[in-house]
């Protein structure tokens, strides 16, 4: 099987491009795709390191599964705020909605 | 070792379903590339023998909260214009430089450290009872917890998300 | 009671200062008989104090102290000590305080404030024998401020006259030059032997456990306050302003008691500056100088008070060089006849004044011995006293320092001292001659001139005799006559006591420098008319401009404040408003409003541009991180 740093820099490579992909986009929804792909590639280098080097207590594991749990109500909500944004807004766009400013 | 060139095949698969998700101009495109990528990272788990996150991941991941956003972005449309909207904000360079730049730190890190143990073993997999095990009775509390929020959270998304009278 | 309750002597005045101070204004005749009854008391206890001492030895002190204050490793213990100084001083102090009560109960009459007056000398004298008693430096510094205050005081009773208080307000200040010296060399004092208490230093000192160089310092720290408070050269200047006071407050304090308070300090510590090498020499000259320059400059005033003001700094400076030649005992006996005689002339000079409503100059004053006889013969007897004419108490006293001076080798303070003591008997010879004899210069005076009610010549004439006799104690005979143990060189001594030798080459040469003081002044004056009070100032004006103006001392000191001080104290207001108020405290404020209107800025209000910088700054601590890792 492959070693564990194969894991370790393919979910880096994930995490890189869910950084970017919160930073550069417009949309909020698309912002959401870059915060989910940063939390897929932390839980799947949390379950690598459980699987590699700690067979009894597996924590990383867990970890993840509370990851997939909280990560699935931040979801809800955030799409609940996006819904509401868009209706009074009637943009999706988060550069548009500046107005807390100096 | 047909595992392995498995393994490669899914490695390219999720990285490019990844890069598809942030570099896409079409909305609905970025969503199809986000299912790709989770159902990658679920095929990971699997090759981790940890049957149970897969399926898990698979549910809800790729089941669930994909059918969440695309809800979300069918009803945060502005417009049927046909043109198609621009998706990247004015930050693209900056951005371009900080995920650069973490890729390199974390990669760098990840390859140079000695991880303890004997690297190429085989990873053990992990039963579906050490996970109930440890998750109802180590971690039973956070569990609870957990699940109040989660019900919580999802409450106030209906509290937020429903329409007012008149609106 | 002994000698061991002396300090009842100093009590009893200063509680009285408390019960006239409050209720003084209530008491029938406003409590002036309080006072003199407080300050008679002290002087009947003085008696039994000097009966018990003389019991005791005569010679041994007596010591008792209570534990004053005990914390870690300070111990501080207060108390008397009574040996022939003291008991010197308790003498004089009492007696003079006395008469000068007295005496007051008939010059201020009518004066507002009257009860006041009676209190604060009250506190005066109290604090004074307590000085005079005290075991340890500090309380002896507590007492030389009190005494500061009650001279201050008195000096401003007269507050509604400018002059008096911009007086009061320089002798204060003038004094306290001086005592800030006076707390560094108690001080340096105690670092070095780790008490406070006189003996205690002495016997260190003498045991060799101060460096001399140290103790030098120190000592002249100490004989900077002196200085001050004996108003000697160069801190002259406030004494004459201080004749602001009501006479009886120039009679004893500053002719009598408080002046000498600094020739006491020095007696008492004159063990410290005998091993400091040089420490005698500087004594001797700031006495010597004093006395010249002081005798100078009284020869060109013409207000009764100030001649007699200048005349006592000459005195103190006299005994200074009895102090600078290590002879103790000769400068309290001067001190002793100073201050009877002195206090007489400034009691009779207040006489004077009372009778002629407040005439001080001498140019409107003359030929009035025919018309106040007692006032004038006792002043007659002080003036010969000052004067150093045999066989009055003056003579002895000078004698006897003209004699002392012949430990510094070369005769020169001899001759300095003996011109010094030439002037003294022309100027006292001219006061005499311009108030008293002669032509009257002032018809208006002259009339309303009587002689005063008894109150005031009862003291005139008590000091008068003891002026006339207090010489006499030098001689062996004469004191053991009385209980002591022999003259007063043997009362008092340093390292042993001496027996009066009569000396005819001495008495010779003072016989000499009276007669010539006393015949050159009368060749000038006598007759008292208006072109002879005026021949001195026609011969050299320039020189006359000089003696009036007291050598330019208080022109220079104004010189000093007003452009030094003042000079400076611009700079510092320059620096408070420049540096501190208008950099450090609007600059600052200022700098954080514009810091507030600059960073603004970064609340854009847009949330990419908060994540953005989240992102470098977690991207920046990585970096951080891997860089101190290696």
């Amino acid at each position: 099987m492959v070693p564990l740093s194969n894991y370790l820099v393919l979910s880096a490579i994930i995490f890189s491009l869910g950084a970017y992909g919160v930073l550069a986009r417009r949309n909020a929804v698309l912002i959401l795709f870059g915060v989910e792909l940063m939390l897929n590639a932390v839980s799947l280098n949390f379950v690598a390191f459980a699987a590699y080097l700690d067979p009894d207590k597996i924590t990383g594991a867990i970890f993840a599964v509370f990851v997939i749990i909280v990560a699935a109500a931040e979801v809800a909500l955030a799409l609940a705020i996006i819904i509401r944004l868009f209706r009074n807004r009637a943009t999706a766009n988060v550069d548009e909605v500046a107005t807390l400013k100096w | 070792m047909a595992t392995e060139v498995l393994w490669w095949i899914f490695a390219v698969l999720i990285v490019a379903a990844s890069a598809g998700v942030v570099f896409s101009r079409s909305v609905i495109h970025s969503a199809i590339f986000f299912i790709g990528s989770l159902a990658g990272v679920g095929a990971m788990y699997a090759f981790l023998n940890v049957e149970f996150l897969a399926l898990v991941q698979f549910l809800i991941y790729a089941g669930a909260v994909t059918v969440l956003i695309l809800l979300a972005l069918m009803l945060t449309r502005s417009g049927t214009t046909g043109l198609p909207e621009r998706t990247d904000g004015p930050q693209k360079p900056f951005a371009i430089v900080v995920g650069a730049t973490l890729m390199g730190i974390l990669i760098a890190v990840a390859v140079h450290t000695s991880w303890p143990g004997n690297l190429s073993d085989k990873p053990r997999g992990i039963a579906i009872d050490a996970i109930s095990n440890r998750l109802f009775l180590d971690y039973g509390a956070p569990f609870i917890i957990a699940s109040a929020l989660l019900l919580v959270a999802l409450v106030g998304a209906i509290i937020l998300a429903r329409q007012e009278e008149g609106e | 009671m002994g000698a061991e309750q002396a300090w009842l002597l100093a009590a009893i005045p200063a509680g009285m200062f408390l019960v006239l101070a409050l209720f003084g204004r209530y008491l029938p005749r406003k409590g002036d008989y309080l006072g003199v009854l407080a300050i008679g008391t002290s002087f009947v206890l003085f008696f039994f104090v000097l009966h018990d001492f003389l019991h005791a030895g005569g010679h041994a002190a007596i010591l008792t102290s209570i534990d004053w204050s005990d914390v870690g490793n300070f111990h501080l213990r207060q108390g008397i000590y009574v040996d022939p100084i003291t008991i010197v001083m308790l003498g004089v102090v009492t007696s003079v305080g006395l008469m000068v009560n007295i005496f007051s109960v008939g010059y201020m009459e009518g004066e507002a404030r009257y009860y006041w007056f009676f209190a604060v000398l009250q506190l005066f004298v109290g604090s004074m024998l307590m000085l005079v008693l005290a075991d340890n430096l500090l309380l002896v510094y507590m007492c030389w401020e009190l005494m500061g205050l009650c001279s201050f005081l008195l000096i401003g009773f007269y507050w509604e006259k400018r002059s008096a208080t911009e007086a009061a307000k320089k002798s204060f200040i003038t004094t306290r030059i001086g005592d800030v010296g006076l707390l560094i060399g108690i001080i340096l004092l105690w670092k070095a032997t780790g008490t406070f208490n006189i003996q205690d230093i002495i016997h260190q000192a003498q045991a060799g456990q101060i460096g001399h160089t140290y103790l030098f310092v120190s000592v002249m720290f100490v004989f900077l306050g002196c200085m001050g408070k004996s108003a000697q050269i160069p801190f002259h200047v406030w004494l004459p302003d201080a004749m602001e006071g009501p006479t009886p407050v120039s009679a004893l304090i500053h002719a009598a008691t408080m002046v000498v308070a600094g020739v006491y300090l020095c007696a008492r510590l004159l063990p410290l500056f005998e091993i400091a090498d040089g420490a005698m020499l500087v004594v001797t000259i700031v006495g010597l100088v004093t006395a010249v320059l002081t005798g100078f400059m009284a020869i060109a005033q013409t207000d009764i008070k100030k001649v007699l003001a200048y005349s006592t700094i000459g005195q103190l400076g006299f005994m200074f060089v009895a102090l600078g030649c290590g002879r103790p005992d000769v400068a309290m006996f001067h001190l002793m006849a100073h201050a009877f005689f002195k206090s007489l002339l400034f009691l009779g000079s207040g006489s004077v004044i009372h009778a002629t409503h407040h005439n001080q100059e001498m140019d409107k004053l003359g030929g009035l011995w025919k018309k106040m006889p007692i006032t004038g013969t006792t002043f007659l007897a002080g003036s010969l006293a000052l004067a150093g004419v045999i066989p009055f108490a003056g003579f002895w006293s000078k004698d006897e320092i003209l004699h002392a001076t012949e430990t510094w080798s070369g005769g020169w303070v001899f001759l300095l001292l003996s011109f010094a003591a030439i002037l003294t008997a022309f100027y006292t010879t001219r006061l005499f001659i311009r108030t008293f004899m002669g032509q009257h210069m002032d018809d208006e005076v002259y009339e309303h001139t009587h002689e005063s009610g008894f109150t005031m010549t009862f003291p005139l004439i008590f000091l008068g005799i003891l002026s006339c006799i207090a010489g006499f104690v030098v001689w062996h005979g004469v004191g053991t006559a009385l209980g002591f143990p022999g003259g007063i060189t043997e009362f008092v001594y340093l390292h042993e006591p001496e027996r009066y030798h009569f000396e005819w080459a001495l008495l010779g040469a003072s016989v000499l420098i009276f007669g010539i003081g006393i015949f050159s002044a009368a060749w000038l004056y006598w007759g008292n008319s208006t072109e002879k009070s005026t021949k001195l100032a026609e011969w050299n004006p320039g020189l006359y401009q000089l003696l009036v103006h007291n050598f330019y001392f208080d022109d220079l000191y104004q010189a000093v404040i007003d452009r030094g001080l003042l000079g400076f104290s611009y700079v510092v207001a320059w620096f408070d408003r420049y540096v501190v108020n208008d950099t450090g405290i609007d600059g600052s404020a200022q700098f954080t409003g514009y810091s507030g209107f600059i960073m603004k800025y970064l609340q854009s209000g847009r949330v990419p541009n908060y994540a953005m910088g989240m992102a470098l700054g977690i991207v920046g601590l990585a970096i951080a991180g891997l860089v101190v890792r290696g």
